[in-house]
């Protein structure tokens, strides 16, 4: 694709100075909004790159814009009490290198009662309790999602239909949403692509206060059959009589899940954020993984300064059992465990501060330490002589309108 | 990590505490509802859900972003600074799961579409109530 609107779009903002609604009588109201972040980021390494989750490439030893730089914008057609059309454009550089446009979401809202929304199209998946705003860096304290966490499902949304029922206890509100429907997503460099076909999802959160606490959890089976490296391994292995083990490393028709809680503490000047996640799917090639995160941050007025500790582990074996390790097929051995051992060992600290300077835009600052484990965790384009810790620094300004 | 050293980090969090703290000068603020609403009084607790999106029985009425009773409102009601109710809405709007509440140009605006609508709950200050609105809350 070599649609380029990046530039284009920024200049959007400055055109369009606050949040823009038209009110034509008896018509609908469109409202056009957007969001959006200006980072640049650079590690201290140039033996391998530092990458968000699904990004071809990442930075090196010299800054660049595209792990933490995007910009969406959004029109929402109000027609009546109870019907309402949104569209979100998303530019990032997601699966390839250069910065793409996608149509991150666009549905019909229906407002069946005052507590229950039902939504068609394509909407966010409820993987993590952030996935609403996972693209929004204004609406989090930190700079970037702790890339352990949020590198366990590339699947950001759905084609179905949602759910969304409110209900109220005295000063608790639970919000319930169950989504189903289909995706796809994209291999780095387009190199494949997955099909989840089957996907359920629930999400809950019970806010109180300054508490919030949240549940999901997401099901789907899923399939990849186009993928040149996967089927000439899975081939080699059935060619050899090996088929218990092709069977267990293809990808097809997988069942997958990922089960999540999560916690928001914002108390006074006090932050809190945290999150445990636990992926389990039926393919060695999809590994299974836990994984956790928790932020402090604390306000000073204007400025909050925070940090982050991230986890990530592979709980599946690295290696594909009943394979000979020597001889002729040792190379096939490699390449099956090469696919059981896909998911990142990783853990990071990271400290940062967030300035809110302006009335809808803030600047950030983060240090991050990483230590990937046993494999170059979840960086990319690893040199084999790559080791970690790895520090990287960026700095980005997030706004809204 | 080396890049900030305790004791610097500590001299500017002092500094940002010492700059952060002078506020303007507050006026009464109350909130009011459309006469024929039948609620008759409420918890700064349940008015915040209608202006923070989490609830929508009630449709929310807003000062301009800039106004000092609108800051004054949110501090009241939820002691929460503008950006972090910016913060907020940015977490539901680009979901599609809330839209931000309407803003009018000043409280006589406000008092208008309140008295033309059953649903609505706004804010004014206190000086500005009059028979078409109905104040559940101070």
């Amino acid at each position: 694709m070599k649609f380029k609107p990046y530039l284009g779009l920024l200049a959007l903002p400055l055109a369009i100075s606050t949040a823009y609604a038209a009110d034509i009588p008896d018509g609908p109201t469109i409202t056009i909004s957007g969001f959006g972040t200006a980072a640049l980021t650079r590690a201290s390494t140039d033996d391998a790159e530092f990458a968000r989750v699904a990004q071809l490439g990442g930075v090196k030893t010299s800054a660049g814009t595209g792990v933490d730089s995007n910009f969406g914008i959004q029109a929402t057609a109000k027609m009546n009490d109870w019907l309402s059309f949104t569209a979100q454009g998303l530019v990032r550089k997601h699966v390839t290198d250069e910065f793409g446009g996608e149509l991150a979401w666009a549905f019909a809202k229906f407002k069946v009662t005052d507590n229950l929304n039902i939504r068609v199209g394509r909407m966010g998946l409820p993987v993590y309790m952030i996935s609403d705003y996972l693209n929004v860096g204004y609406a989090s304290t930190y700079l970037r999602p702790p890339v352990e966490m949020y590198s366990q499902v590339n699947l950001e949304n759905v084609d179905g239909v949602d759910a969304i029922y409110q209900s109220s206890f005295g000063e608790s509100t639970l919000t319930t949403q169950i989504a189903a429907g289909q995706s796809e997503t994209k291999g780095n460099g387009n190199s494949y692509t997955a099909k989840f076909k089957s996907i359920a999802g629930l999400n809950m959160v019970l806010e109180n206060g300054p508490f919030t606490v949240r549940f999901g959890h997401i099901y789907t089976k899923f399939s990849v059959d186009d993928s040149a490296p996967l089927n000439a391994i899975v081939g080699g292995l059935n060619q050899f009589g090996f088929t218990s083990q092709a069977n267990s490393v293809k990808i097809h028709d997988n069942k997958a899940t990922f089960t999540s809680l999560g916690l928001t503490v914002d108390w006074k000047n006090i932050l809190v954020q945290t999150e445990y996640g636990k992926r389990k799917s039926e393919s060695v090639t999809l590994p299974d993984t836990s994984s956790w995160y928790t932020m402090f941050g604390y306000r000073f007025g204007k400025f909050t300064p925070y940090f982050t500790h991230g986890s990530v582990k592979q709980d599946s074996p690295r290696t594909v059992a009943g394979l000979p390790t020597a001889g002729p097929l040792a190379g096939l051995t490699a390449g099956a465990n090469a696919f059981a051992s896909l998911a990142p060992i990783q853990t990071s600290n990271s400290i940062g501060v967030r300035w809110d300077f302006n009335k809808s835009a803030d600047l950030k600052i983060q240090f991050d330490r990483l230590s990937p484990e046993n494999g170059s965790g979840t960086f990319v384009n690893a040199k084999p002589t790559f080791q970690g810790p790895v520090n990287v620094v960026a700095a980005a300004i997030d706004f809204v309108f | 990590m080396k890049a900030i050293s305790p004791r610097i980090f500590l001299a500017l969090s002092l500094t940002f505490t010492l700059t952060a703290t002078a506020l303007p000068a507050l006026a009464d603020v109350v909130i009011v509802v459309n006469p024929k609403n039948p609620v008759a009084n409420m918890t700064p607790e349940q008015v915040a859900q209608y202006f923070l999106g989490k609830s929508t029985t009630f449709t929310p009425v807003d000062q301009p972003e800039n106004s000092p009773i609108r800051a004054e409102f949110y501090k009241k009601v939820a002691d929460k600074e503008p950006s972090q109710v910016k913060a907020i809405w940015s977490k539901l709007v680009f979901t599609g799961k809330g839209t931000l509440p309407k803003e009018y140009g000043s409280s006589a605006e406000v008092k208008k579409a309140v008295a033309s609508d059953l649903n609505a709950i706004g804010y004014i200050e206190k000086s500005s109530v009059d028979a078409t609105v109905k104040v559940i809350a101070n």
